[in-house]
């Protein structure tokens, strides 16, 4: 018997079903106008839960459990373990303990694909749209069932009453079957996945019990525990340990393998493709050793195609190509910046520059990789877009995604590194276990993870502020530049000569793209002329390599945000200090969204902050410690943020220590108030470690930072005392992100306290004592 | 053939002796707890207890431990049983107190670091029962071969979690 109903326009088709255990299971199919268009595209691979059958979801099982599946892996945020329960806990009207399954990031085991970020997707995640309409098709049944019009059942953790009697949500499913069909679009493997469309109904928030509450994280006993499966502890039957031998630069290519001396090394193989050298034995010891005599012995030819890290931004400023690139304007942009500034009462001229940054996850990417001899290939890995690397697989062995299998674990937080698929290990992998026929773990050692890896890249903005008679900003002018940031070639398919997308190009869109867009949305709308452009360039090295590598970008929590908040946040400390006002009060003089100013009151009033010009001091010199503070403002994936930084600085050395932070978030609804809290104190220590540590160091050849003493990072003893303020607002009525940001923060509000502090500004990162010292003694 | 006590148990084992003692506890004895940070005694993403003193393992042979006592973080529960002297029963259901403390703190963010956080942790409370603030971070920074590192910066988690432990321990292992 099949009969179907509308669900909000979701054509619902139920029937009797008669199924071992019975459950209610919920899923979607391809509705999108590209899929109708293309129904070579909706047709489902092999190796893919497809996304019009049922369980591919939720389930709901006869004993009141529930299973939700979601593309999305954690990192670290703590999301999908806690927010993303809550949220489907909250629209099914069930409870939270009622979700005792979440499985995620499997390629063929979850159904939306993208990443590791996002997570709330401002508010309406797909696991909260599915969630929504599973509720109604749940309440369609229950009414049904119980002989009660729908507006007539109360739904209550997990049972549904009506019409004098009662049904549990698992009661209700038994022998049950709902297949809706939900509009859902995107392409499965490309970087955003797909989308749930449709508006279903949602939980109205003044109904909210389960959000708001600071459950645990499902994870963290496990993890605590040793009891969990991290993807470095997979192992298959017969498997191989790996080390490659990367190239002796970034551009260099292969003259001739080391020899392998057996009797030494009686286990291991050597294997070559193109320009991608693998040593293998048995076990990882043997492996390590071996590739490090083949590597000592391997010739590589000489290349220098890096302008080296001291002369970066002379590269940036006059060698770089600008102009193939088209120019980026925000939307915001209006006015004539030039003719308004040039009748500006007073005026600031700034040029602001940030370095390249390590993602520096804690531990060396790595993979596990079986090709086995009916062509399917079995990734084990931890990276946040399994299904774009899937797709990135099948392009580098030309064969079709069906023939690809990638699994995830838990592993090292990788902060957007892997975001786009590419993370280094498993193409490496894969290449290695096709050439010898057996599963192959390639396992990179510290410095190639530093060496090898993709960059967070470095940016300069021209910034330019005039202000008028009354202190006001007359015109805000600025232009950022900061070359491609989004390179997802797997490095290993590069070297090896294997197909893989193009070199970073100006036609490409968004992925491999050389345009820089506004990524800091405008908050300051007092101002009256406003003019934002993103400049876009070429990686640097990339023309000069034989692999159009160079230093290769990748997104970094914050991405592209953070090097256009930095220089526009100190930039209006600068202004504010020119017009001769308090850097929070002149913000609030220029704002005018209610939520900007709800954050900078928030953090004004707890941090301790004292209301007066900056700088507190001209020209400070000696030993004598002196302080300051400072202030930053973001929006971001639909949360408010605002940071107060609290240095002391000694002159004479140029050394600072952070002393307090404190940080206003206003993302709304507050999901989980113990799990923000944690990412925002963890995002700060990192936002710390970013002002005064992070650089990363290169010669003309290739990357020099190589460990932890090359690419310090903060420790311990030097974190500032953290203060959150977290601010929930029900009203708003949807939940912003809180895992990027804070990450971003501190750094524009140390500056501007360094300012504030000494009366002189340093406008680059990281504020190391000896830049720190240059600027104070010149 | 090189013999340790891992976790309370003698091993005999195989591996050549040169071979860092990391590889032997993950490989050879399949255990999960201490990880491969930077192989360099940098992170101390590897830390276990040799005797009770931390030790980084990616860089410790494995004759180093020979005739030692090794304790990952599998051991940390039984470690506290003993030295509480409860049945191997309870052992069987008691998380050490630093593990407690890192659960009611919800320190872990990405949680790669932290079993060396936690080994560090255990190696402190064993000899300083309350330490200061200053105490917790001179041991995590100073103290050891190198700093322990944390990437996603769970540091105020840790010195939370570490000042939580210690005041389980001091009731005896109830919260």
């Amino acid at each position: 018997m099949k009969n179907q109903v509308n669900v909000f326009g979701a054509p619902l088709t139920r029937r009797n079903f008669v199924r071992a255990g019975g459950a209610l299971l919920v899923g979607f199919g391809f509705a999108g106008p590209d899929a109708l268009k293309n129904s070579a595209r909706a047709a489902v691979p092999k190796n893919t839960l497809d996304p019009a059958l049922p369980e591919s979801w939720i389930e709901i099982h006869p004993d009141n459990t529930i299973l939700l599946r979601t593309g999305k892996s954690d990192f670290g945020q703590s999301t999908t373990f806690t927010a993303y329960r809550q949220i489907v806990a909250e629209e099914l009207s069930a409870p939270f303990e009622a979700i005792t399954t979440v499985v995620m990031g499997d390629t063929d085991r979850t159904p939306d694909g993208s990443g590791a970020f996002d997570f709330l997707g401002s508010g309406t995640p797909n696991i909260r749209k599915a969630a929504a309409y599973t509720y109604q098709a749940l309440l369609d049944l229950a009414s049904q069932k119980l002989g009660a019009p729908r507006d007539q059942i109360i739904a209550k953790d997990g049972v549904f009453s009506g019409g004098g009697k009662s049904l549990s949500y698992g009661e209700l499913v038994k022998g049950q079957q709902l297949k809706l069909t939900i509009p859902v679009e995107g392409d499965l493997t490309s970087p955003m996945g797909l989308t749930v469309k449709g508006n279903p109904p949602m939980k109205p928030v003044s109904q909210y019990t389960v959000i708001g509450k600071s459950f645990r994280n499902s994870v963290t006993e496990s993890k605590v525990s040793a009891k969990e499966q991290w993807a470095v502890d997979v192992r298959l039957p017969g498997m191989l340990h790996a080390r490659t031998v990367h190239p002796k630069s970034l551009g260099s290519t292969l003259v001739s393998v080391g020899p392998l001396d057996k009797t030494k090394f009686p286990n291991a193989q050597v294997v070559v493709k193109g320009n991608l050298v693998g040593v293998v034995a048995p076990t990882e010891w043997e492996a390590i050793r071996a590739s490090q005599a083949v590597a000592a012995a391997t010739k590589w030819k000489d290349w220098k195609g890096l302008p080296g890290h001291t002369r970066l931004f002379d590269y940036l400023k006059r060698d770089a190509d600008w102009k193939t690139t088209k120019v980026t304007q925000s939307e915001k942009s209006t006015g004539d910046a030039p003719r308004a500034l040039a009748g500006a009462a007073k005026k600031l001229t700034a040029t602001y520059q940030l370095p390249y940054m390590k993602h520096a996850p804690m531990g060396p990417t790595m993979a596990l990789a079986d090709v086995r001899k009916d062509g399917t290939v079995y990734i084990y890995t931890h990276n946040q877009n399994p299904q774009a690397l899937r797709g990135e697989i099948a392009q580098m062995l030309s064969t079709s995604i069906d023939n690809i299998v990638v699994r995830t674990f838990s592993g090292p937080g990788h902060y957007g590194r892997s975001n786009g698929g590419n993370a280094g290990a498993e193409d490496e992998a894969v290449i290695l276990s096709q050439a010898v026929g057996k599963p192959v773990r390639v396992q990179w050692m510290r410095p190639e993870d530093f060496q090898w890896s993709t960059q967070s890249p470095a940016a300069m903005s021209d910034v330019e502020i005039g202000l008028d008679a009354n202190g006001k900003i007359s015109a805000y002018q600025i232009d950022h530049y900061m070359p491609a940031m989004q390179d997802d070639r797997p490095i290993g398919a590069v070297l090896a000569g294997l197909p893989t997308m193009a070199a970073p190009n100006e036609k490409a869109v968004f992925i491999g793209s050389t345009v820089n867009g506004i990524e800091d949305p405008w908050i300051y709308d007092g101002a009256s002329t406003l003019i934002e452009r993103g400049h876009g360039t070429f990686q640097v090295g990339q023309k000069a390599s034989p692999y159009a590598t160079g230093l290769r970008d990748h997104s970094m929590r914050t991405p592209g945000q953070f090097q256009q908040n930095f220089p526009r946040e100190l930039a209006i400390s600068e202004a504010a200090a020119l017009a001769g006002a308090d850097a929070i009060q002149f913000r609030m003089d220029h704002a005018k969204e209610e939520r900007v100013l709800g954050v900078l009151k928030a953090v004004r009033e707890a941090s301790g902050w004292e209301t007066r010009p900056s700088p507190r001091s001209k020209n400070a010199s000696g030993a004598g410690v002196v302080r300051g503070q400072g202030v930053s403002v973001m929006f971001r994936s639909g949360t408010y943020w605002a940071c107060v930084s609290h240095i002391a600085v000694t002159p004479s050395t140029g050394a600072i220590v952070v002393e307090k932070v404190t940080v206003a978030v206003d993302p709304g609804i507050v999901v989980n108030p113990m799990q923000l809290k944690r990412q925002v104190e963890g995002g700060t220590v990192m936002g710390v470690s970013i002002a005064l540590l992070e650089e990363l160091q290169f010669d003309e050849s290739g990357i020099t930072s190589r460990d932890w003493r090359t690419y310090p990072i903060l420790k311990m003893a030097d974190i500032p005392e953290i203060n959150v303020v977290l601010l929930n607002r029900p009203e708003v009525g949807t939940y912003g992100g809180g895992s990027e940001a804070a990450n971003a923060l501190a750094a524009p509000a140390i500056a501007a306290a360094l300012f504030d502090a000494t009366g002189k500004i340093v406008r680059r990162l990281p504020l190391k004592p000896e830049y720190v010292q240059a600027v104070l003694k010149a | 053939m090189v013999t340790t006590t891992v976790n309370g148990v003698r091993r005999e084992l195989q591996a050549p002796a040169d071979t860092p003692l990391l590889y032997v506890l993950r490989n050879d004895l399949e255990l999960s707890g201490p990880q491969f940070g930077c192989g360099l005694a940098q992170c101390g993403a590897c830390s276990v207890l040799l005797d009770g003193k931390e030790i980084r393992s990616c860089i410790t042979p494995l004759s180093s431990a020979a005739g030692k006592e090794v304790t990952t973080l599998e051991g940390l529960p039984a470690r506290w049983t003993k030295q509480k002297g409860l049945s191997p029963a309870e052992a069987e259901e008691t998380l050490h107190p630093v593990q407690q403390a890192w659960i009611e703190e919800q320190t872990p963010l990405c949680g790669f670091c932290q079993s060396g956080m936690m080994i560090k942790a255990t190696e402190l409370l064993e000899r300083v029962a309350a330490p200061s603030v200053a105490e917790i971070k001179q041991a995590f920074t100073t103290d050891g071969p190198s700093p322990h590192l944390c990437r996603c910066g769970s540091y105020t988690a840790i010195i939370a979690a570490v000042r939580l432990a210690s005041s389980i321990m001091a009731k005896g292992g109830a919260r």
